[in-house]
């Protein structure tokens, strides 16, 4: 009887999510199922009548044959097994580090909030001018008129100038433009949350901590981490949803070739499989890798939520 | 029995067919009704002032036709917009367009043929008494620059789709007080093109002569200026891997790999910029679209003088007696709606603004854009603006002077459903072969660069 | 035990017990000062790009090496931002979309979260699985649907279609559970003892515990009012519900289809400076988040 009284409570709860959820989520999503098995379906091709579209795997098929989907999957896997633990743990300390001091931490949690005041126009024309060489990189009469701030640092301390992204740039090199720039986007989300859970962490522990004279380190591995866990399980969770749809990140750099000028489409992703097939208006193939991507998500957010069931302390 | 049956169908659906393209062949006059029609461009605040001026007018002719318009954004917005408006069946009346957007739009057949309508000969009362034919008269049509009027039949079936709005080229930026200082000629061939930037080196080795903004525009141009095979708007569309392309192709990283140009993408920055730049490091001839002249044009002194004067002539060309340059720039498109008078009430009104003399004047005047019909040449305002054309302040109007000269020398490339990819990989495959290394197979290499675009294109349209 | 003899106390145990000595302290305070203030430096320059960008002409913005101070101070991009731009009314609908939708988000995630973190029903682990699975469906396959949706409601050109449509969030959804998970689960059972409805106790302990989490909420939210672009766009792009983005995208394009980047930088700095504000407002709700909770001592 409590038992009844409480599942209806429940959903009573749940009643205005479920509703939304129902139109605005899952009938778009059983919608995107359909037009991912109608071969080469799109919305203007239908308007214009006198043409049916055969039920079948052609779109999967159509996508994965697509010249850039293997290096598409490759790009998409490293950049979040990169990015996601790197942007964590550096949120982590900037966190703890914010937490740690008294003089000046107002002034430094604001700046750390400014990206959110920022305009995206203005973080993708900055990062791209930050690693960009202006000049004739690599031809015979090579001329040089800016190598851009990062490889200004870079020579003040004595090193050599990197190709970062421009023609003739190595694979590597415009991966590390990508990893520091996704970092970058990610750090004020991840801070912001973290910070958040630290403020609501019981200072009873740390107290403890004091007491026993733990060091700082183990302070942070054996009590923070684990207090933190949760949240820092929700943000580990949604890097990586986040990270497998990376693609305006690229597009902000690279622009829509998704690539150095050499070799276009070096970088691109599987959200850029999507939009190949949307700027035809080819709303099957963009269905049909957005079920592949999500096929991907699924798997990897399983692994996710299966380690953090055993890792994740309430 | 069943045979007759059938074959009876058969007829029946083939009239009904006819029907169809009959019914769209005919253009029903304006009968005076009450209708709305929305327009989506991309205009700033500057050129809708313009527009609301000619509005006011248009309607102290056709009080009954309120036309509504919206700044969509960049023309690419324009385009999304309205290929998901087209199958809720809200697209707007009339629209910016460039021939790939129209080419999308067919896929649904929503764009209505102009043909007929320009052709009608029916004769509207306007509010103020006065009457004016539906259609186009023959002296309007001999109005219009007859290459950018062309552009709206190049969609393969020899119908009309689009009308001219303003209209723009690639001219060639040059230093006229560098190149007066050193006594260089202005390049008006390829050939010539070359020696220049030799002799340009040696006087500055730390330039790199020339910088071509579009590589795409580039590419497509070499192909009209060598009558070798880019598109076509019937399959098989994509033609241009031939001996021929390849040949200026590699022509063209030879001169790269010397430093005597470079692009906007190669480069990394503005090819305008380098060409106003007042570092080490500069260009001395620059080729970019004629509506962006104030863009070519160094930052102004304290008192107001230049650092140099800019020159302006048409780009180069393989053969100088027979000239090519792109035409660019936006047109309008009619969409086909239910109610026949609001296509009609449509065609009205992109006909005032294509043909409107001051219209034509002003919005030019505002936006640097090249205006589409000739008489507009006999416009006061006009004449007075393009007399002034300097390298200084007056730059888009010498800009505007140079392409009004070079009229017989504009192309249009086909339109169809792929032709953005086909624009889209030419440009992409201009850097690619620059960009071999010398020590490298050139030659297997360009064969490979080629071979890959052509599959790209034809990836894209295999559905 | 008051706030102050507290912290003294805890200064006083750590130099005491950890046997930090005070140079050895000194040396790793300002280790931490100086890794704040790195990552600071490099979070604050694409910002600083922001203003001298909008300070900058188009020509000197297109300048090749691009200036990193302008040559030329452009205070007049910003009255041209203020003055092209309809801002006032830009600004209201933004604020009003903003407002209201955070509200209304806020309510339902609430109520969501508690009924995933604390209350049992069947299928609740199911159904919060397929909660976060469709976080996964990139975002541009939900707008060709939504839109056909939004279109047969006759929603078009309305408030509603920029509020409804993204009231529920599975993100913060996430967030917040993960934040009443945290809450033990002993004030819950005790609060059922005392015979506190879940409503009450929902109100009464578990909002205020979480504050900070809410807060973030609300800045995340309101930011995705003030950068919604692509679905406002399409939806509602007539001057009576225009948003702030759309308003300056529109305003500063060229007729060439260029954007005039120096203008809009200012319009988008002058739109940023309220947002910013509310933040060093908000911010000293995120930091007393703490000590308002109830189970501090």
């Amino acid at each position: 009887m409590v038992d009844s009284k409480q599942q209806w409570k429940a959903w009573l709860y749940l009643a205005p999510a479920i509703v939304l959820l129902l139109v605005f989520t899952v009938w778009p999503i059983i919608n995107t199922v359909a037009m991912a098995f109608l071969e080469g379906y799109s919305g203007l091709t239908k308007t214009g009548g006198d043409v049916t579209f055969k039920l079948g795997v052609g779109n999967f098929t159509h996508v994965v044959a697509h010249p850039d989907f293997q290096q598409a999957l490759l790009n998409t896997c490293l950049l979040c097994v990169i990015t996601v633990p790197v942007s964590t743990i550096l949120a982590l300390l900037i966190a703890v580090a914010l937490n740690a001091i008294k003089p000046l931490r107002k002034a430094l949690q604001t700046v750390f909030f400014l990206p959110y005041v920022t305009n995206s126009i203005a973080i993708g024309m900055v990062f791209a001018a930050m690693f960009n060489v202006i000049g004739s990189v690599g031809t015979r009469r090579q001329i040089i008129s800016s190598y851009g701030i990062v490889n200004d640092v870079i020579m003040a301390l004595g090193g050599d100038w990197i190709n970062w992204i421009n023609s003739g740039s190595e694979y590597w090199a415009n991966m590390l433009v990508m990893v520091v720039y996704i970092v970058w986007n990610a750090l004020p989300f991840k801070i912001l949350v973290l910070l958040g859970g630290l403020q609501s962490v019981n200072k009873q522990y740390y107290d403890a901590a004091k007491v026993d004279s733990t060091p700082r380190w183990r302070v942070l591995t054996r009590i923070t981490v684990p207090l933190l866990s949760p949240m820092i399980a929700y943000v580990i969770i949604t890097g990586f949803i986040g990270g497998f749809k990376e693609y305006t990140s690229i597009v902000g750099i690279f622009g829509e070739k998704m690539g150095p000028v050499h070799d276009p489409g070096r970088l691109n992703t599987m959200v850029g499989m999507i939009y190949d097939s949307l700027e035809r208006d080819n709303q099957g193939g963009a269905s049909a890798a957005a079920l592949i991507l999500f096929g991907i998500i699924l798997i990897v957010t399983m692994i996710n939520l299966y380690v953090s069931k055993k890792r994740v302390h309430y | 029995m069943k045979k007759l049956v059938s074959m009876l169908l058969v007829l029946a659906m083939m009239l009904c067919v006819a029907g169809v393209s009959v019914a769209e062949e005919t253009a029903p006059a304006y009968d005076g009704s009450e209708v709305t029609i929305t327009f989506y461009n991309t205009m700033g605040a500057n050129l809708t002032a313009v527009l609301d001026a000619y509005i006011a007018e248009f309607n102290a002719l056709y009080p009954n036709i309120k036309v509504e318009y919206t700044s969509v954004g960049g023309y690419d917005d324009v385009r999304d917009q309205i290929s998901k408006e087209i199958p809720e069946g809200i697209q707007p009346n009339i629209a910016y367009c460039y021939p790939d957007h129209v080419a999308l739009y067919n896929l649904a057949k929503a764009v209505q043929t102009l043909d007929a309508y320009i052709e009608s000969d029916a004769v509207i009362t306007r509010a103020d008494g006065t009457t004016e034919v539906m259609g186009l008269t023959a002296e309007q049509k001999a109005d219009f620059i007859e290459g950018y009027y062309n552009e709206g039949r190049e969609f393969g079936d020899g119908l009309m789709y689009t009308m001219p709005l303003s209209k723009s080229t690639e001219v060639l930026y040059y230093n006229k007080t560098f190149f007066d200082a050193n006594g260089l000629t202005v390049p008006a061939t390829w050939a010539e093109l070359e020696e220049v930037c030799k002799k340009i080196i040696e006087i500055d080795p730390m330039s790199i002569p020339l910088g071509y903004d579009s590589e795409a525009n580039w590419f497509i141009t070499m192909t009209e200026q060598y009558n070798t095979p880019y598109t076509s708007a019937t399959a098989p569309h994509f033609l241009f891997d031939n001996a021929e392309n390849k040949a200026f192709i590699k022509m063209f990283r030879d001169w790269y790999q010397e430093g005597y140009l470079t692009t906007q993408s190669l480069y990394g920055a503005y090819t305008s910029g380098l060409f106003t730049s007042t570092s080490d490091i500069k260009s001395y001839m620059s080729i970019g679209s004629s509506a962006g002249a104030t863009y070519q044009r160094p930052a102004a002194n304290a008192d107001g003088s230049y650092p140099f004067e800019v020159g302006i002539a048409t780009i180069p060309q393989v053969d100088a007696s027979n000239k090519k340059v792109i035409s660019q720039g936006p047109s309008l498109c009619i969409f086909k709606k239910a109610n026949p008078q609001e296509v009609a009430a449509s065609w009205l009104f992109v006909k005032f603004l294509t043909t409107n003399v001051e219209f034509q004047a002003e919005f030019s005047i505002a936006s640097g854009y090249v205006p589409v019909i000739k008489s507009v040449m006999d416009n006061e305002v006009y004449a007075a603006n393009i007399a002034s054309a300097d390298g200084g302040a007056y730059i888009s109007a010498l800009s505007t002077k140079v392409c009004l000269e070079q009229q017989e020398a504009y192309y249009t490339s086909p339109a169809f459903n792929g032709s953005s990819t086909a624009r889209d990989q030419v440009g992409a495959l201009m850097t690619k072969c620059f960009t071999i290394p010398d020590g490298s197979d050139v030659d297997a290499l360009i064969d490979a660069a080629f071979a890959d675009a052509i599959a790209e294109c034809e990836y894209a349209v295999g559905w | 035990m008051s706030e102050n003899t507290f912290k003294v106390m805890k200064q006083r145990n750590m130099r005491r017990i950890s046997g930090l000595t005070e140079p050895m302290r000194i040396l790793s305070q300002l280790g931490i000062y100086l890794f704040l203030f790195l990552m600071a430096l490099i979070v604050l320059f694409p910002f600083y790009w922001m203003v001298i960008s909008s300070l900058k002409s188009l020509a000197e913005y297109k300048l090749s090496p691009p200036t990193f101070w302008p040559k030329q101070v452009l205070l007049s991009n910003y009255a041209d931002a203020f003055t092209t731009a309809n801002l006032g009314t830009l600004f209201m609908n933004t604020m009003y979309v903003g407002l209201v939708s955070t509200i209304l988000s806020l309510i339902i995630t609430v109520l969501t979260a508690f009924a995933f973190a604390r209350l049992e029903f069947k299928g609740k682990e199911l159904l919060f699985g397929a909660l976060l699975a469709t976080m996964m469906i990139p975002g541009e396959l939900f707008t060709i649907t939504n839109y056909s949706t939004v279109i047969s409601f006759g929603w078009l050109n309305t408030f509603t279609v920029l509020i409804v449509p993204f009231l529920v969030s599975i993100f913060y959804i996430y967030l917040l559970r993960q934040n009443f998970l945290q809450i033990p689960n002993e004030l819950y059972l005790a609060a059922k003892v005392d015979g506190t409805g879940d409503f009450k106790y929902l109100w009464k302990v578990m909002v205020p515990l979480s504050l900070p989490t809410l807060i973030s909420i609300t800045i995340l939210k309101m930011m995705g009012a003030w950068n919604s672009y692509i679905w406002p766009r399409l939806v509602a792009n007539d001057d009576a519900h225009r948003m702030i983005t759309n308003g300056l995208r529109n305003a500063f394009t060229e007729t060439t289809g260029d954007v005039n980047y120096p203008v809009q930088m200012a319009a988008v700095a002058l739109v940023s400076l309220p947002l910013f504000l509310v933040f060093v407002f908000l911010r000293k709700y995120i930091m007393s988040g703490v000590s308002r909770s109830g189970i501090k001592g």
